[in-house]
């Protein structure tokens, strides 16, 4: 594919609310994920292992722990000449002043705009970060070139018994086009369906396109979101729908996180996931080699660099980083980079963001369905101190 | 260019010694402590003090060690005023710039070092793990107005004999310099770290290699050269760790101090980093299966079966049923099912069929070359 053929948006702004402590402070795109990653990681790495050198990402607010994870885009090969990275902070519009607002009107997509006239690229695709997969855009693309339809959307095939009302499906015709994105409560499925078309919140179509879909909004004074903009694209034209068949994962809820987390621990997903021709790139940091001690038992589990292992671990995805002393045991857990878990502390259904400090001898108990959620930073010291979820 | 200190590092050695290990590369390049490659100490350290500007010179297989240098990003050394320059030898109107000695590895890039101009030049080896300051070592030179110090460090009597030894007055002057003196008569053993004031060094040189050609080596001819003329010569005492890994059992043997959680190096000192090329892989996987103790893994290693008291360094595998005890595996290497690795260092992308058994001991470390396949019957 000929250099600067495609350009790349990633959306940032994406419903937080249900996985709230960990977005607190935080875009879901910037949620850790499966060891050492952000969940934005994905889509961008993509992006670039298709050769898409010219990636805007939008953030919800300051966007400060994007910047930081991304900086000039070095990691990820994106600080280069005719491209690179281009960040577009400030796009929630629940945070916009009201008089904010009234100026935004016919002017909301000023700067996306910008940024596709600029990329003078032939096509752009639009993702989100909510989903975590690793797709081979350039297949995509060919599948877009080889078809009429100027939107081109993207699904998963799944069993329509693992679909929760959260879940936006593509409706599908005969043929295979798609015609509408709808939450999965209002989606006609027919009742012996044997597949539900999992959105995978990716559109493709022309730059010339996008921009005219963006300036038709701004005429209109349209401030709803990007991906709103995309559906309703979507429901325009009919859409191309190209399956995806890799690993996919969709996080919308603490629940939904945790299950996708818990799901590469499985090796068949973790292979496809991660070893494929297409790697996934991430901030690179010097840490030193994880050591675990005499008596340590860590199995079935993923772990990153930097660690201090000398309890038990089982089943569980472990960041950089991380400590965990003697006599403890953990089963079934998500524990964030810089975490210290004490002595003889039990663990099980939980999650625990970035640098948070349990004491010894506690026990943190959730449930597979309510896992319970330790905040970042947080320090417990006491069993009085764990909260358990409503 | 002004640099104040310009930083050599000497990567062109063969290390003959490391056997099948540097068949293929350089020794400076060889896989170290899970995650790191020997040059990135001595790389990490001149980051850390702030020589920014550093020459690598190689000589023999570089191409390993070019990939990992790059441009120097990996240590912070792709800045504005310097960075990373890996020198090869070339060839000029003057013939080939081969070398044979350390100190005509300097001479033959002198265009190198006089387009820096720097006031002094750090000369240094890429086969040693330390951490150290050598911008304290420039101040103490600066105080000593020393026209060369030497960095050494304390031996024992009988360590002294494969060292030169510095024997110094009560100043620290260096006033005589023996090569492995078979009765030492101080306990200085030079580490091969040597500041120059460059423009006096420039001279010697220059002088020598328009007349007899003898400056070859700095520890046989420079510096006994410069003892002759009476130069203000330093030792400058180093009290940290300190490891040369020329020797497959010496560098077996700082792989497995490096394992303890209380080696002196402190790889985990937050305030003196050392950084290497890192590639991004997954992380680790330790299966339902691994039985690891006493041991360090790092990224993308994929552990089925027992680690003892070991390194795993990136991409290794290891089968269930198998038993790693007491040795270092390098990256890429694979091995199979009910293996047996014991005192061994395990070369890069070596592959270990099921089976196997790779026996050494404490005084005979077994070594797997680089690429090397191991009890994998052929079809």
């Amino acid at each position: 594919m000929k250099r600067g053929t495609v350009s790349a948006i990633i959306n940032l702004v994406e419903p937080s609310e249900q996985l709230t402590p960990l977005t607190t402070a935080r875009p879901v795109g910037m949620l850790p994920f499966g060891g050492r990653y952000r969940l934005l990681d994905f889509p961008l790495s993509s992006a670039v292992n298709a050769g898409i050198q010219n990636v805007m990402v939008t953030t919800p607010r300051s966007g400060r722990s994007v910047s930081d994870h991304l900086r000039s885009g070095r990691d990820w090969g994106l600080d280069t000449v005719g491209g690179g990275l281009f960040m577009y902070p400030y796009n929630d519009l629940n945070l916009i002043a009201p008089e904010k607002k009234q100026s935004l009107i016919h002017h909301y997509y000023d700067n996306t705009i910008l940024f596709l006239k600029r990329s003078h690229s032939d096509y752009s695709v639009v993702m989100s970060t909510r989903n975590v997969g690793n797709i081979d855009l350039k297949a995509l693309i060919r599948y877009h070139e080889e078809r009429d339809n100027p939107v081109t959307t993207v699904y998963k095939s799944v069993d329509p018994a693992s679909l929760t009302p959260k879940n936006t499906i593509l409706q599908l015709t005969d043929k295979g086009m798609a015609t509408a994105v709808v939450p999965t409560a209002k989606a006609k499925l027919s009742k012996g369906a044997k597949k539900g078309a999992k959105n995978m919140d990716i559109y493709l179509m022309s730059t010339v396109d996008l921009i005219e879909i963006l300036q038709d909004a701004n005429r209109r004074g349209d401030i709803i979101s990007l991906e709103e903009l995309m559906k309703q694209a979507v429901m325009q034209h009919n859409a191309n729908a190209f399956e995806y068949t890799g690993f996919h994962a969709n996080v919308h809820d603490l629940k939904s996180y945790f299950q996708a987390n818990m799901a590469i621990l499985e090796e068949a997903n973790f292979r496809a996931l991660f070893y494929s021709s297409r790697r996934i790139y991430t901030k690179v940091k010097n840490e030193i080699p994880t050591f675990f001690a005499e008596g340590s038992q860590f199995r079935a589990s993923l772990c990153g660099t930097g660690g201090y292992i000398e309890g038990q671990v089982d089943h569980s995805v472990i960041f950089r980083n991380v400590l965990i002393n003697r006599g403890s045991q953990i089963k079934d857990a998500v524990i964030m980079q810089g975490t210290r878990i004490g002595a003889g502390t039990k663990i099980e259904n939980v999650i625990i963001d970035k640098n948070a400090v349990i004491g010894p001898n506690l026990v943190l108990k959730g449930t597979p369905d309510n896992p319970l959620v330790i905040s970042k930073g947080q320090h417990i010291f006491r069993q009085a101190e764990v909260v358990t979820s409503e | 260019m002004n640099n104040e200190m310009l930083g050599i590092i000497l990567a062109g050695g063969q290390g003959t010694r490391l056997g099948k290990l540097t068949k293929g590369t350089a020794k400076p390049a060889v896989p170290f402590g899970g995650r790191y490659r020997i040059i990135d100490f001595t790389l990490s350290n001149c980051a850390n003090s702030g020589v920014d500007s550093v020459g690598v010179i190689t000589q023999y297989q570089p191409l390993e060690l070019n990939a990992h240098i790059g441009n120097g990003a990996s240590w912070g050394l792709d800045n504005l005023h310097g960075g990373v320059t890996v020198l090869q030898p070339y060839s000029s109107s003057e013939g080939e710039k081969f070398f044979e000695g350390t100190a005509h590895a300097i001479y033959q890039n002198i265009e190198y070092i006089d387009q820096q101009n720097p006031k002094y030049l750090l000369v240094l080896s890429g086969d040693h793990i330390y951490k150290m300051d050598y911008d304290a070592m420039l101040s103490y030179h600066k105080a000593k107005k020393a026209s060369l110090t030497v960095g050494v460090i304390p031996v024992s009597k009988e360590e002294a004999k494969r060292f030169g030894m510095m024997n110094t007055d009560e100043t620290d002057r260096i006033i005589e310099f023996e090569e492995k003196p078979e009765h030492p008569k101080s306990d200085k053993a030079s580490m091969g770290i040597y500041i120059f004031n460059w423009p006096t060094l420039r001279d010697y040189l220059m002088k020598s290699y328009a007349t007899d050609k003898s400056l070859e080596d700095f520890g046989k001819n420079v510096i006994p050269s410069y003892l002759a003329h009476n130069e203000s010569v330093y030792a400058y005492a180093f009290k940290g760790y300190w490891r040369d890994v020329g020797t497959i059992q010496s560098l077996w043997q700082a792989n497995m101090e490096f394992l303890s959680p209380h080696n002196r190096l402190n790889i985990g000192d937050q305030n003196w980093r050392i950084y290497s090329k890192a590639e991004v892989l997954p992380p680790m996987f330790l299966t339902e299966t691994s039985q690891v103790n006493n041991s360090m893994i790092v990224d993308s290693c994929y552990v089925a079966g027992e680690v003892d008291h070991s390194i795993l360094s990136q991409r290794v595998s290891v089968g269930m049923g198998s038993r790693v005890v007491d040795s270092m595996v390098m990256p890429g290497a694979t091995i199979g099912k009910n293996v047996v690795i014991d005192h061994a260092l395990i070369g890069e992308e070596a592959v270990i069929g099921d089976d196997a058994i790779v026996q050494g001991s404490a005084d005979e470390i077994a070594v797997v070359g680089y690429n090397e396949v191991v009890g994998v019957e052929k079809p």
